[in-house]
């Protein structure tokens, strides 16, 4: 089970078919973890338009 | 016919009339270019400079002139960022990977170019594959500010934008997937347009991202812009636009989040310019879209997951053929879940709301076009009162909402901070270029813009 977020953005690029060098996992990390941040800000914005449909 | 050398900075109007009028050889004019761009190849402004064979497209238009035929630009040397294909002519996307691409025929925008009559003057650098704001390319040079060679000329059209200001064309060709025209044009001072989305064809062009490219032109005036655009649309927005009233049209002056970190010197020229539409009989006021908040991550989702849905087998089967930034960005944006770029649309479509019903109150929306003056090359992040921001993201954090709404916008030199040229925004409801035009034809007259240091133009001009 990954742990770490190093290791889970492992997981991931092998899933997306990536070969990512360790050099590169620590190069892609700090974007990686600023575009999840990104995302959970269009998450949250989101809500009230998604509840929306469910009356 | 009088000397090439002192028009090669004057505006492509008055280059193309007298190419017309034949007081001027479009011979010794590509000639005069040639020998600038040799002088100035500190900048790299080019990855394919102009050659005999340029030489010779002069010397047809000569004839074409000399035999009484006409052209909007018969005989102009325009410059062409290295992604539009040009027949023959080696196209790289900046990259290393299709280094030795030759196309068999040209991009739509080119094909106009050359139906007008232009001469395409070499093929500019840009970052590589157009995935950035540096044009720091690691294959083809790192391009240099005319103001400031330590400085970055911005992106992804630096190469356009620095032959345009530093007189080594009369006119440039580029393209803007999040404010890659109105980057350049704002750092390095010329005029930067980014059309409504769709008005300048895009086969042909090598895409970054399908739903935010533009293609359009990168010029020393206003009324250069609305020449190429015409050219480049088959519309006739820029001729419109000089006969367009401008007395009582309402202007929104951005407030809000995403103008709350501007350099101080930036945020003093959008109060002059401002105050300069208010004399002018414009009427002005304060407006906010607070949707623009999301505009960061919508487009960042958005880019990512185009950009490297295009790059998909190149990125997996030869990573270290792309340089480190551009590869970053591909294998990230590889990660994006499909829920995620849905829930940008979904955003996308919000701000796009937003803004349409903005345009119901205004006119133009007038903003700075990039937040701070050029960075030096290398630099990587601003430090503002409340943080640190990324220069990439800063620089494009005023230009990328428009490449999300598909709205015109228009960056035009309004002066200087620190001897560095500083870029306003005007911005326009869709297909509304007229009036966008209009409206930066009245900053450019109370704004001459910032000519280049002499010792640059004593090198170039030697």
């Amino acid at each position: 089970v990954p742990v770490t977020e190093r290791e889970l953005l492992s997981a991931a690029a092998r899933a997306a078919g990536l070969r990512l060098s360790a050099a590169d996992v620590v190069a892609l990390l700090p974007a990686w973890k600023r575009y999840l941040a990104l995302v959970e800000q269009l998450r949250a914005a989101a809500v009230p338009e998604e509840t929306d449909g469910l009356g | 016919m009088g000397s090439a050398e002192p028009l090669t900075s004057a505006p492509l109007v008055q280059i193309a009339s007298s190419l017309r009028r034949r007081r001027l050889s479009a011979v010794e004019l590509v000639d005069a270019y040639t020998r600038r761009i040799a002088a100035s190849a500190e900048l790299q402004a080019f990855i394919t400079p102009p050659d005999k064979r340029t030489r010779q497209e002069a010397q047809r238009a000569e004839r074409r002139l000399a035999r009484g035929e006409r052209g909007a630009l018969l005989g102009v040397p325009i410059a062409v960022k290295d992604l539009f294909a040009t027949r023959a002519l080696r196209t790289t996307v900046g990259s290393r990977i299709l280094k030795d691409w030759v196309p068999r025929s040209d991009a739509a925008a080119v094909a106009r170019l050359r139906a007008a009559g232009a001469i395409v003057f070499g093929k500019t650098n840009l970052h590589e594959f157009a995935y950035g704001v540096s044009t720091a390319n690691p294959w083809w040079g790192i391009a240099r500010n005319p103001h400031d060679s330590r400085r970055s000329p911005g992106g992804s059209s630096g190469g356009s934008a620095i032959a345009v200001v530093a007189g080594l064309c009369a006119g440039a060709l580029g393209s803007d997937t999040g404010g890659s025209i109105r980057v350049p044009a704002s750092l390095c001072g010329c005029v930067g347009l980014k059309p409504t989305f769709g008005a300048i064809p895009l086969n042909g062009t090598f895409p970054l991202g399908w739903s935010l490219d533009h293609a359009g032109p990168l010029t020393r005036t206003v009324d250069d812009a609305g020449v190429l655009l015409d050219v480049l649309s088959g519309g006739d927005a820029g001729r419109k636009s000089r006969r367009a009233p401008t007395r009582g049209l309402r202007v929104g002056v951005l407030k809000g989040s995403i103008v709350e970190n501007l350099q101080p010197a930036v945020s003093r020229q959008v109060d002059a310019a401002a105050a300069a539409l208010r004399r002018r009989g414009l009427r002005v006021r304060e407006v906010a879209i607070p949707e623009m908040r999301w505009t960061v991550a919508t487009q960042l989702v958005t880019l990512r997951a185009e950009a490297s849905a295009l790059h998909a087998r190149w990125i997996r089967a030869q990573p270290r053929a792309y340089g480190a930034d551009v590869r970053t960005r591909l294998q990230l944006g590889s990660l994006v879940a499909g829920a995620d770029y849905v829930l940008a649309q979904r955003m996308r479509a919000r701000i796009r709301a937003a803004m349409a019903d903005l345009f119901h109150d205004i006119d133009v929306l007038l903003l700075p076009s990039t937040p701070i003056t050029a960075p030096i090359v290398g630099e990587r992040t601003v430090r503002w009162r409340s943080g640190a921001e990324p220069v990439d993201g800063a620089l494009v954090r005023l230009t990328a909402p428009f490449n999300l709404t598909g709205l015109p916008a228009l960056s035009v030199p309004f002066g200087e901070a620190a001897g560095l040229p500083v870029g306003m925004q005007v911005v326009g409801q869709w297909d509304d270029e007229a009036r966008v035009l209009a409206v930066g034809r009245l900053l450019e007259a109370e704004a001459p813009t910032l000519t280049l240091p002499r010792k640059r133009e004593r090198e170039i001009s030697r």
